[in-house]
């Protein structure tokens, strides 16, 4: 293979690189390639494990990449001698299975505790000196196509006489953790909000817990990410985040209207 | 050669979008007839209703009284262009054609509650040309206010395939309304003409041929087109106006007033659970509840009647005729199944109270002018009780209760 082909192959992790970097620092036209702002701390540390493996995955890319750019370079057919051909060493198999196994080990474990923070230990709460798992604020209802919000009302529990209902628009509060409950109604969805790297999958049939604590103040989207039928494309909330303050008006003027006037009424 | 065919045919214009006849009511009036009705009415009601409304793309609303008639108050034109004609976007982003974006999939182009994802629901999309709405503030035979329309577009219908709209932004959502309206009327007006059809003896609705002289190169003369809107104004001035442009005219000074509740409706409160059992009462008893939803509420009473948009049509006999020429296959209705905490004209008592003391148009679930403003307060609280675990016993009675009684 001549030169310029050598060239030309060792551009390409090069290229790679370059546009990757250029996305995740938002170099213009990149600028909207990248994830959007994360809204919450857990955010963070799942954009810091991504852009880790991303940076890893780059290192490994531009090894290969330069190993073999070299190699197209120094062994040009055309000023060395034919090769020899041979194959089979234990020792270069056994280096080249260690380390990515390492890498991968590595991996699983570094990531551990965001996983087990995310998915699996809810958040707790302290009743009467006792800790306890924090219960849903709101059961979210999936459906072909779109979101059914249910706020737990005075008695802060779900499912029960006095929940607040509202379809596609969820809001909620910053710097507490919210627990919801997740239910689909009839097929697979999947609960995505980008902005606070938060997706879980919603199976009929089955309750599924999710939950964050945004730090950001601001309107977002949810969308279902699992095709669920020919309206999947357009299954999308609002997802209000307000201050304690704004939720608690905001709540209160939706079970306002849960409350009709009332007067002595003879029977 | 074969891909060359299909990128050919491709690039093809279809057709503009058309509104159809109400095939089911033509077939009804034969039926009735028990002869073939001449086809070529069919022609003329088409461009009778072009010649009002417009066209799918075009959409045009009959202002019979010009600048100073009334209908400007139900309808904007500006608001129909926007909801109107095929789905697009301007360079600055702003959308039209919303209704075909949204709607058309489900309620048809027409908005005969037939379009392509139609018969895979259940309940099916409404057929708005029979001018009935289900959920609204106003009573029976009332058409709904626009706030009543917008409710319904923001908050969807819980339990059917109706979903929120709460993400457009509100003039999206005015269009939208205008829209529903203008094809609610278009299709109440064709009915009136449908009906109108046996009473012709063969005569024309109205003489085109006043105005289609054109065709020969020769212009209609003053006093042709003069007639001719004569004769439209005839037909439209009492059909129109009178039977259904002045129905929609402020529907909101028609509201159902809300009287107040007793303070037992809070679920707090000590006496709410008397209030319960006094709506329990009226469940089996005088509000006759149970006829329908069933001795246990869960909506399995009578479940053999249908609802007005199918019954315009049905009957065992001529079922398949109806169908094949396509009409959703008649399903029973059902009463609601009071146990899940879905409601499909919203969850608010005074939603629910609504549904109680108007009725469900359109359905078999009546008015109940018999029961006091405090009986149906009560049935409000049963009905909100029902789908949870309560200290109040929910438990059918026997049916052989009165029999025990005695």
């Amino acid at each position: 293979m001549g030169r310029v082909w050598s060239i030309l192959f060792f551009l390409v992790p090069i290229l790679a690189i370059v546009t990757f970097l250029m996305a995740m620092y938002g170099v213009t036209p990149l600028e909207t390639a990248w994830l959007p702002k994360s809204f919450s701390d857990a955010g963070d540390t799942i954009d810091q494990l991504f852009n880790g493996i991303h940076l890893l995955s780059a290192v490994i890319l531009l090894g290969t990449g330069l190993a073999i750019g070299y190699a197209l370079w120094k062994f040009d057919h055309r000023r060395n001698d034919k090769a020899a051909y041979f194959h089979h060493n234990t020792k270069l198999e056994i280096i080249w299975t260690i380390i990515p196994a390492f890498i991968l080990v590595f991996l699983a474990f570094f990531q551990m505790k965001s996983w087990t923070e995310n998915k699996m230990n809810r958040p707790t709460m302290t009743i009467g000196g006792e800790e306890v798992v924090r219960p849903p604020m709101v059961m979210v209802k999936a459906k072909r196509f779109g979101w059914e919000f249910y706020y737990a009302g005075a008695d802060g529990l779900v499912e029960t006489q006095d929940d607040i209902y509202i379809e596609n628009l969820l809001v909620l509060p910053v710097g507490e953790d919210i627990v919801l409950q997740l239910e689909s109604r009839d097929v697979i969805h999947s609960f995505f909000v980008p902005e606070l790297r938060l997706k879980q999958d919603i199976v009929p049939g089955m309750t599924q817990f999710a939950w964050f604590n945004s730090k950001e103040v601001g309107d977002i989207e949810i969308i279902c990410t699992e095709l669920c039928g020919w309206g999947h494309y357009k299954m999308k909330a609002d997802l209000r985040l307000v201050s304690m303050a704004d939720f608690k008006t905001w709540l209160e003027e939706q079970s306002a209207e849960y409350q009709p006037e009332v007067a002595q009424l003879d029977q | 050669m074969a891909i060359c065919a299909v990128a050919l045919l491709g690039c093809e214009k279809s057709p503009p979008t058309q509104f159809r006849l109400n095939a089911v009511e033509w077939l009804k009036l034969e039926k009735m007839n028990g002869e073939k009705l001449d086809q070529g009415y069919k022609r003329e009601i088409g461009d009778l209703l072009t010649a009002l409304f417009g066209t799918p793309d075009d959409p045009d609303f009959p202002f019979l009284q010009g600048e100073e008639d009334p209908a400007h108050d139900i309808i904007s034109l500006d608001n129909l262009k926007l909801a109107a004609g095929p789905v697009k976007s301007d360079k600055k982003g702003a959308p039209s054609g919303l209704y075909r974006e949204h709607c058309a999939h489900c309620h048809g182009v027409t908005g005969d509650g037939a379009g392509p994802t139609a018969a895979i629901l259940n309940p099916y999309p409404r057929d708005f040309r029979l001018g009935k709405f289900k959920f609204k503030s106003t009573p029976l035979r009332v058409p709904p206010t626009n706030h009543d329309l917008k409710t319904i577009l923001k908050e969807g219908i819980p339990g059917t395939a109706m979903p929120s709209f709460r993400t457009l932004p509100d003039e999206e959502l005015d269009a939208l309304i205008d829209y529903v309206k203008y094809l609610t009327m278009r299709g109440m007006f064709e009915r009136f003409l449908l009906a109108e059809l046996p009473g012709l003896d063969g005569a024309s609705y109205i003489d085109f041929s006043l105005i289609s002289k054109s065709k020969e190169g020769e212009e209609p003369s003053e006093d042709d087109v003069e007639e001719f809107e004569e004769q439209i104004y005839a037909t439209v001035g009492t059909g129109f106006q009178e039977d259904i442009l002045d129905r929609w005219l402020n529907p909101d000074k028609k509201v159902t007033k809300i009287p107040p509740a007793p303070a037992e409706i809070d679920p707090t409160n000590p006496s709410h659970e008397r209030l319960v059992l006094e709506g329990r009462e009226l469940f089996y008893g005088k509000g006759n509840c149970a006829q329908c939803h069933g001795q246990t509420g869960y909506g399995d009473g009578q479940a053999s009647s249908f609802d007005d948009w199918t019954n315009e049509w049905y009957t065992p006999e001529t079922h398949d005729d109806f169908v094949a020429i396509g009409a959703l296959p008649a399903r029973p209705i059902r009463p609601r199944n009071l146990h899940q905490p879905v409601y499909r004209g919203g969850d608010r008592p005074s939603d629910i109270y609504l549904r109680v003391a108007n009725g469900i148009e359109g359905t078999p679930m009546p008015a109940s002018a018999a029961l006091s403003d405090r009986e149906k307060w009560a049935i409000v609280a049963f009905i909100r009780s029902l789908p949870f675990e309560q200290a109040v016993d929910q438990s059918a009675k026997p049916v052989n209760e009165k029999q025990v009684a005695r």
